[in-house]
């Protein structure tokens, strides 16, 4: 087989660039990328959060995740606007039709990155390197921002290859130059390893990649199981996961959550917010067809502890009520009368909901799939606020939460390739 | 040519293509009165789409107030809105 290319395209700074090139087309005279600023959630309605920086408010050590309270202490002056998914949603869009140019083989990959396969388009369009190059200029004259690209064999190198140095920057990660270019690198550069497994890294004197590339894969297997050996198989490049085209990795849960703008202390309350996602999540279970034999609640206090319980069903079921039902269940269990910030709501084990099992001793559900099936209709064809359960009226909640576009499936972080 | 981006309110006509011909718009002057602008010359016509906000620009040329002035009105494409952008 001939060598495979891939490469990885990743938008700088997305949320910041794109909002920057939207306000400068919308007539500003100020390109928020050569300030320092930020993109953060609202703190009024407890979101206040930095969700993208700026390359100048990154000089301020200014980290994503951190309070806007704490971003505001380093540095004073720091831009705050508010996120704007519709649009982070339109520049993927148009991203993504860009790419479709170059090949036809693309996988969304998180909201501001795509895989791009090239095998075999070097016969059509010419040298990967030139064409990356072309890539990277066209989007920033025809879109307005900038990008990285990786270029390499497989996917993980590509997608390591785009974060060596930003922005605006084409890399190769070819297997011959991992010992130069990647085994330098600490080891949480390395993808899949995150706040934990760096811990159990460092603590055993693992610093770099090229340190994780050298460990007996057996060593690594006996602190991080098999987790190690597909760490140790990054660390050295190897890595064969097809480009895949969007829809085809299996859904083996589904869940949404929401951080409420004030403390929940009453039981009614909660279960309030518990339908509202109770909702969502029904929503999406049956626009995927599927049904859900598990549910789980988790819960944040206010002082930041977290809880979580689950069930399995006896009977799969993708109604809104059925599955409201269950997680009140589970949270009157869970919950000791903390204030509560933060509720979720996730279902696992899913089957195909076209025939499942039933059973003689559950409530007939037809009706109520036959009533879910109507709403669902309703909320397609005239918003998903068009139709709504009466007990959210002058709640002061909304009848639907979780996610951040309403209606619509915005592509999250995987840690799958 | 400064940058203005002022929303405007246009008579346009559309060819069976679809594509948009500015005649004339009005712009609100700080004291709140209008004034017309009559569209004498569409010079050029360009897409933009920056953001993956897709904006049509035109550049075009009038008499305003005795002197041939060049200027650049958008329209963008998914809210239907004019603008004067540049002048």
């Amino acid at each position: 087989m001939t060598k495979r290319i891939i490469m990885h395209i990743d938008v700088n700074s997305a949320y910041l660039s794109w909002e920057a090139a939207y306000r400068l087309q919308q007539g500003s005279s100020l390109d928020l990328r050569t300030i320092p600023s930020a993109v953060g959630g609202n703190p009024e309605t407890r979101h206040g959060i930095i969700l993208a920086k700026s390359i100048p408010a990154k000089k301020y050590k200014i980290q994503t995740g951190e309070a806007l309270f704490a971003a505001r202490l380093k540095c004073p002056h720091l831009v705050i606007v508010p996120p704007n998914y519709t649009l982070y949603r339109q520049c993927s869009q148009a991203l993504k039709v860009v790419l479709e140019n170059y090949s036809p083989l693309i996988q969304q990959y998180s909201i501001d990155e795509f895989f791009l396969d090239y095998t075999g388009m070097e016969k059509v369009l010419g040298d990967p390197l030139s064409k990356a190059y072309e890539i990277k200029e066209r989007i920033k004259n025809e879109l307005g921002f900038t990008v990285n690209i990786g270029i390499s064999c497989n996917k993980l190198l590509a997608k390591m290859g785009s974060e060596l140095e930003k922005p605006d920057k084409v890399h190769t990660l070819f297997p011959e130059e991992i010992p130069v270019k990647m085994w330098p690198l600490p080891v949480e550069e390395l993808f899949g390893v995150g706040r934990a497994t760096s811990r159990k890294l460092r603590d055993r004197g693992i610093r770099t990649i090229g340190e994780i590339a050298a460990q007996e894969p057996g060593y690594l297997k006996r602190f991080l199981k098999n987790y190690g050996i597909l760490l140790w198989n990054y660390a050295n490049g190897r890595e064969d996961s097809p480009v895949r085209l969007s829809g085809t990795i299996p859904i083996k849960g589904l869940g949404n959550s929401t951080t409420i703008p004030f403390d929940v202390e009453d039981q009614r309350t909660a279960h309030l917010v518990l339908l509202s996602l109770a909702e969502t999540v029904g929503m999406r279970l049956r626009q995927a067809n599927l049904c859900a034999g598990l549910v789980a609640v988790s819960l944040k206090t206010n002082e930041f502890l977290c809880f979580s319980h689950q069930r399995k069903l006896y009977l799969p079921t993708d109604c809104t009520s059925a599955i409201h039902q269950v997680a009140c269940e589970l949270f009157d269990e869970l919950w000791q009368g903390e204030p509560i910030r933060h509720l979720g709501l996730r279902v696992a084990e899913l089957c195909s909901s076209d025939f499942f099992q039933s059973s003689l001793f559950e409530k007939d559900t037809e009706k109520q799939r036959r009533l879910d099936k109507a709403v669902d209709a309703i909320r397609l064809r005239y918003g998903s606020h068009a139709v709504f359960r009466s007990v959210f009226l002058h709640s002061g909640l909304k009848a639907l939460s979780g996610g951040v576009l309403e209606s619509e499936e915005y592509p999250m972080m995987s840690s799958i390739l | 040519m400064k940058v203005y981006m002022q929303p405007i309110e246009s008579i346009v006509w559309f060819t069976k293509e679809g594509i948009p011909h500015p005649i004339r718009f009005r712009i609100q002057a700080e004291d709140q009165t209008y004034r017309v602008i009559k569209v004498s010359r569409i010079i050029t016509r360009q897409e933009e789409k920056v953001a993956g906000n897709r904006m049509l620009i035109f550049r075009c040329q009038s008499e305003i107030n005795g002197l041939l002035r060049v200027f650049e009105l958008k329209y963008e494409i998914n809210t239907c809105k004019w603008y004067l952008y540049k002048i």
